[in-house]
């Protein structure tokens, strides 16, 4: 109906539901203890998302889910990035939920989906590699074809909750062909020839390692065709940069926010330093930042959920929001000056996670490119 | 005439040698350590084992008169000797022990010299810097710290903040306001302090790069008289201009040993380029990343030639470009450079560069730790500020 920025009555409220929830359930000093501890994610809090319906928010109402759309998800994300919520929800809900949803068999939605949306089952995607590409090719673990199923040799990294996981949704090569060699199977993680490995990282997050020996996996595995999994995985991968893009808006809110106190707040020589236009420039960059990015991540939301081409969309909101994340945090420090820079204050908290978020399903540099090749250059 | 060559004699190219033989001995694995970043006890005790042996040579005071533990050495010679240490990426001397040296020789008594020149010159005792307060930051002026004359003894009232590596510190040089009445930059002293005073207690403020800055408050802290350095209520001019500011040419934060380990940290990025593909390509083959280095290497190198002016400017005792605010302009560019560079190899290394060490880490996970060390760019003051002072003081712009 014409032109509309709006969300829906019913969205916002999912926004101010989720805030008001998150601010008495993962206050920041759930944040920073999760940092800090052996287990992957906050059980306690993810059962309480599920019993909002939080976590089956996309899947199908057969399978446990609320049936909703991308922009009913995104002010739960707004929210998330906002709270820091340190939970799998991009990586179990966003990514392998919607993968099983798209490709997955009748089984497996049936026995994983309304695990997931219960918040009983973590499914860990495992796509990057070690050397960091974002691509199809970067995707070099093998799988080979046994008599009963398949052998994967290789090697996954960042791969978040992993230790916490049931399953991983593991992206291997079965063909060398770059594009159209791609498999994606269902891994026990306990199965032999894995090993795990927690690798410390910037934000904090429990991000892991993997090495598979010759790990046997059952041919039913698979997840959607043999070989021909990369279309679904890119898409379902850009959906998801989609809702990572709210999350950093969400973050960009709080640290406009904090930032814009701050400066009201703080005096030298006599008066607020907002009242310096140096100082004005850094709040507004934290503002036009985050609010292109909202307003680009809205567009490619929208063209999910009305079914319209997104890939270009999503990957133009991506690249704004991996911008974003480096350039608010940035100014927000320059703005705080010391304060900031010891541990105490939250700030910190958001500029580490922006920085794994700017790398996560895709940095700046793959979202340009893909912004080119999907506007046909 | 310009001359960019350190050691054109081969008395200069020896002593270079020299300094490289010490090396290859004192610290023959490459090493990187920032005393403000670390709070890891067995790499301070070998840092400070390092640079007890550079003292025992008498290199820190390389420069020092002889009556006060020096070598009476030229500069020249102190300034090769600083080249080489940023060419094996030595870990700098600690904290501010360097400056206070150099305030004592301007401005300290023959008697504070010969006793206090002795501890920096052998690195037994550590000083910490305690100028910033909680409401004085940039306004640095607007100090509230306050100590007042009583008989034989200053009495100190205050609390500092932020001070760097404070913890480990022996002494501390103190601002504070010394009278309440007069204008505000025309009433402060600078007061040498042992941190073991009864009434000095000291907070850990941990920061967000591994190292621990200070909160110290000062409650009735009485120092003898004699701790007074320079003149009674002259400190804005010859101890906080003299030592960061404008007044007076010396090695400034924008330029000083410290800043230039930036060289050594490009350079492993570059050879990590050189030595890496992604998806089946060097990364030094990469046209973009060719131009992301480039740009780097533009500032690497501006970093490497503000130092040689300011060395320059020293020397030759000639005012800068911007006068009285020339030093300003160098720093101001390196508060903004040291976060870009950061920001820009995590962006050419990728996603695996947010790894913090481990087989799985790039480049020992040494840019993850250089990033957010780079928040801490303020040190010193902003860039801000820097720009500000560069606009009024040397473009001549109005207030
Ligand atoms: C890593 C680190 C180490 C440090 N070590 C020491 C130490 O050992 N000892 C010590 O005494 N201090 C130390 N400091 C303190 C340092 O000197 C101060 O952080 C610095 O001077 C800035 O002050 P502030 O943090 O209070 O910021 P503020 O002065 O509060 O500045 C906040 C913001 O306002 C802006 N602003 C303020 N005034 C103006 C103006 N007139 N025009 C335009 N913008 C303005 C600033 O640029 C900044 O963006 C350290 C700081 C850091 C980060």
């Amino acid at each position: 109906m014409g032109i509309d920025l709006t969300l829906t009555e019913e969205q916002e409220l999912i926004g101010r539901t989720a805030n008001e929830f998150f601010e008495k359930n993962c206050p920041s000093s759930l944040v920073r203890e999760y940092e800090a501890t052996a287990s992957d994610y906050p059980s306690e809090l993810w059962t309480k998302m599920a019993e909002l319906g939080w976590l089956g928010m996309p899947f199908p109402e057969a399978c446990g889910g609320l049936g909703l759309g991308t922009l009913d998800m995104y002010p739960l994300l707004v929210e998330m990035g906002r709270h820091l919520v340190p939970c799998p929800y991009l990586d179990t809900v966003a990514l392998a939920g919607e993968l099983i949803c798209s490709i997955g068999s009748e089984s497996q939605k049936k026995t994983l989906l309304p695990g997931i949306a219960a918040g009983e089952i973590i499914v860990a995607p495992a796509i990057m590699e070690a050397d960091g590409s974002y691509g199809p090719k970067g995707i070099q673990l093998q799988a080979q074809h046994t008599g009963s199923g398949f052998e994967l040799t290789g090697a996954k990294t960042l791969v978040a909750c992993a230790g916490a996981a049931q399953w991983l949704l593991c992206a291997a090569r079965t063909d060398p062909n770059p594009a159209d060699g791609i498999s994606l199977f269902l891994v026990d993680p306990t199965t032999s020839g894995i090993s795990m490995e927690r690798t410390p990282n910037i934000a904090g997050y429990p991000l892991y390692a993997i090495t598979f020996d010759s790990v046997s996996v059952p041919a039913d595995a698979v997840v959607g065709e043999t070989g021909s999994a990369w279309p679904s995985l890119y898409q379902a991968m850009m959906k998801a940069a989609v809702l990572q893009s709210a999350m950093v808006i969400g973050a960009g809110e709080r640290v406009l926010e904090m930032t814009t106190n701050y400066a009201q707040e703080r005096e030298q020589f006599g008066q607020a330093i907002g009242k310096y236009q140096a100082v004005q420039y850094l709040c507004t960059d934290i503002a036009i930042h985050y609010h292109q990015t909202s307003l680009l991540t809205l567009q490619a939301a929208w063209r999910i959920d009305a079914g319209e081409s997104f890939l270009r969309e999503a990957a133009l909101a991506k690249a704004s929001a991996s911008r974003a994340a480096a350039a608010m945090t940035f100014a927000a420090h320059e703005v705080h000056a010391g304060v900031a820079f010891i541990s105490d204050y939250d700030l910190q908290l958001y500029t580490r996670r922006a920085k794994h978020w700017e790398y996560n399903l895709g940095d700046l540099r793959y979202h340009l490119d893909r912004a080119c090749a999907e506007s046909g250059i | 005439m310009v001359d960019m060559r350190a050691d054109d004699t081969p008395e200069l190219q020896a002593w270079r040698q020299e300094v490289r033989d010490f090396l290859a001995e004192a610290l023959p694995e490459p090493w990187t350590f920032w005393y403000d970043y670390d709070e890891d006890p067995e790499s301070w005790e070998r840092y400070l084992t390092f640079w007890r042996k550079v003292a025992e040579k008498r290199w820190v005071s390389l420069t020092w008169p002889k009556e006060y533990y020096g070598l009476g050495r030229s500069a020249i010679e102190k300034w090769i000797l600083d080249e080489e240490f940023v060419a094996h990426d030595v870990p700098t001397y600690p904290v501010i022990g360097r400056q206070v040296s150099e305030l004592l020789m301007r401005h300290g008594t023959h008697e504070q010299r010969l006793k206090h020149l002795k501890g920096i010159a052998d690195v037994s005792v550590l000083w910490g810097e305690g100028y910033s307060e909680p409401g004085a930051g940039s306004d640095l002026a607007g100090l509230t710290t306050k100590a007042h004359r009583d008989g034989n003894e200053w009495v100190i009232n205050g609390q500092k903040t932020l001070g760097t590596a404070a913890h480990v510190c022996q002494w501390m040089s103190v601002l504070a306001r010394t009278d309440p009445d007069g204008p505000r930059h025309a009433g402060l002293s600078c007061f040498l302090v042992p941190l073991d005073t009864p009434g000095v207690e000291m907070l850990p403020l941990n920061n967000m790069a591994d190292g621990r800055q200070n909160m110290t408050y000062f409650d009735d802290v009485r120092i003898p008289a004699e701790n007074l350095v320079g003149d009674e209520n002259q400190a804005w001019t010859q101890v906080w201009f003299g030592m960061g500011g404008d007044k007076l040419d010396n090695a400034l934060p924008g330029t000083d040993p410290h800043t230039l380990r930036i060289i050594p940290l490009f350079a492993r990025v570059l050879r990590y380029c050189q030595q890496t593909n992604r998806g089946g390509q060097r990364l030094a083959d990469d046209p973009l990343i060719r131009q992301q280095l480039g740009e780097l290497m533009v500032g690497v190198e501006t970093l490497k030639v503000q130092a040689f002016e300011n060395y320059s400017r020293a020397q030759t005792r000639k005012p800068g470009k911007f006068g009285a605010a020339s030093s300003h302009l160098s720093a101001a560019f390196h508060k903004e450079f040291w976060p870009h560079l950061a920001q820009v190899c995590m962006e050419i290394v990728g996603p695996m560069a947010q790894l913090k060490g481990g087989r799985w880490a790039q480049l020992n996970g040494e840019l993850e730790h250089y990033f957010r060390a780079s928040f801490g760019n303020h040190a010193g003051g902003t860039s801000q500020l820097k720009r500000m002072v560069l606009a009024t003081r040397g473009l001549g712009l109005p207030r």
